[in-house]
């Protein structure tokens, strides 16, 4: 067993967090993570209050263990679901893109346990104090909105800028990542890649075959000049972004381009207009499993690992 | 001087000219993005001695200078 801080601060058996994931995370993965030991989390992305509380229902349908819910701050509808989770009294509440701090007394009133991810160290220090519980330090590595700072070098300088839990994110898949992570100096990790590939992850087939097909370099960041850089599986969409982001092209068109490429990818599998968020690891992901069989294999491995680490010491 | 403290600031990170900073220049245009801004709060944290909370997203130098100098009391 590896006990954590994490495991501490929130009741789940395996210190592992299943990102959230727009257009991917919803109430049944979730619930499918939390029941397998670890903590699933469903995405608020910018959806509406309604479809957060039939996501948040369908997941205490199918779990009496804790859940969490992300909440994108730059979400239109931000307050409203900030609303939601402090009403539904969701267990934890991670964050992304921006400060929470507005959001920080109501939510605490509820009794959340409150999350930000940040990608930087500076950001660790002004989320930190305002009332988080941890931190998630997510590297550049990861899927999605993404920093530029790597796992590698961003977990121990956060973890030396706060005395708040880390959770590490980004790059990690296996087992060897867990036992990596916790020599950072994360007390617990935050995976999303892998977990595309949980039986109970409902995205279309195209998407799951695509993350099976990917190697190590079949990756790609686009969206950079708009400021918000996302990484993604290399695609005919993300191949034209990646070609236009820096010809005459105006902002205007290239945020057009990207309008509803999440879900044509999650939802439809449309492999020429979709945009298929997936971090560095896809190309260590094989095959499709149930989320208990993800997490126990990947403890079990990062066990093996940690309990072996004194055969370097002669 | 608030004001001035951030334009030094952000012409040491962006290496521009400090007489190139106006109140009214956009943090985008300048090429600092939300990391960068959270960087240079906590250093201007650590240069004025105080807590800055940001709430709201700045958009402006002056924007920020102001929020700053607000929260001075
Ligand atoms: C398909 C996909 C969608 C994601 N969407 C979000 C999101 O909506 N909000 C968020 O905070 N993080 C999002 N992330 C980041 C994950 O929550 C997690 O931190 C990240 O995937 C960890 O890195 P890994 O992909 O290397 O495992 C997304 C990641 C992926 C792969």
């Amino acid at each position: 067993m590896i006990k954590t801080a994490l495991t501490e601060l929130i009741p789940i058996e395996y210190p592992i967090f299943q990102g959230g994931m727009a257009w991917i995370a919803d109430g049944k993965l979730a619930a499918a993570v939390s029941n397998g030991g670890g903590l699933g989390i469903i995405a608020a992305m910018n959806a509406d209050a309604d479809y957060l509380r039939q996501q948040i229902a369908v997941a205490r349908s199918l779990t009496d263990k804790p859940f969490g819910v992300n909440i994108m701050l730059m979400s239109p509808n931000a307050d409203a679901v900030a609303q939601v989770v402090a009403d539904e009294k969701v267990a934890v509440i991670t964050t992304g893109a921006g400060n929470p701090a507005k959001y920080m007394d109501l939510w605490q009133q509820a009794g959340a346990c409150v999350i930000p991810v940040v990608a930087s160290v500076a950001m660790a220090k002004m989320l930190g104090r305002s009332g988080a519980a941890a931190l998630i330090a997510e590297g550049g590595e990861s899927g999605g909105h993404v920093g530029d700072t790597t796992t590698m070098a961003l977990v121990p300088q956060v973890c030396d800028a706060t005395t708040l839990p880390v959770i590490a994110a980004g790059g990690i898949a296996d087992g060897r990542g867990v036992a990596a992570a916790l020599m950072l100096g994360a007390c617990g990790v935050q995976l999303g890649t892998r977990f595309l590939l949980a039986e109970e992850c409902s995205i279309h087939t195209n998407y799951k075959e695509k993350v099976l097909k990917a190697t190590d370099i079949s990756t790609i960041i686009t969206g950079k000049r708009l400021g918000h850089p996302v990484r993604s599986l290399k695609s005919p969409f993300s191949n034209a972004v990646f070609k236009l982001e820096y010809s005459q092209i105006s902002d205007a068109e290239l945020e057009e381009m990207a309008r509803d490429t999440l879900r044509l990818a999650a939802v439809e599998g449309d492999m020429q207009k979709g945009c298929f968020l997936a971090g560095q690891v896809a190309g260590m992901v094989k095959k499709s499993q149930p989320a208990r069989q993800i997490i126990q294999e990947i403890f079990d491995e990062a066990e093996l690992i940690l309990k072996g680490v004194n055969r370097w010491i002669k | 001087m608030v004001f001035e403290k951030i334009a030094a600031l952000i012409a040491d990170h962006v290496g521009c000219d400090i007489a190139d900073i106006k109140a009214e220049s956009t943090f985008e245009a300048l090429g600092i993005d939300s990391l960068d801004t959270a960087e240079m709060v906590i250093e201007l944290e650590e240069e004025l001695g105080i807590e800055i909370q940001l709430k709201e997203k700045m958009e402006t130098v002056g924007q920020l200078a102001k929020y700053i100098e607000s929260q001075k009391g």
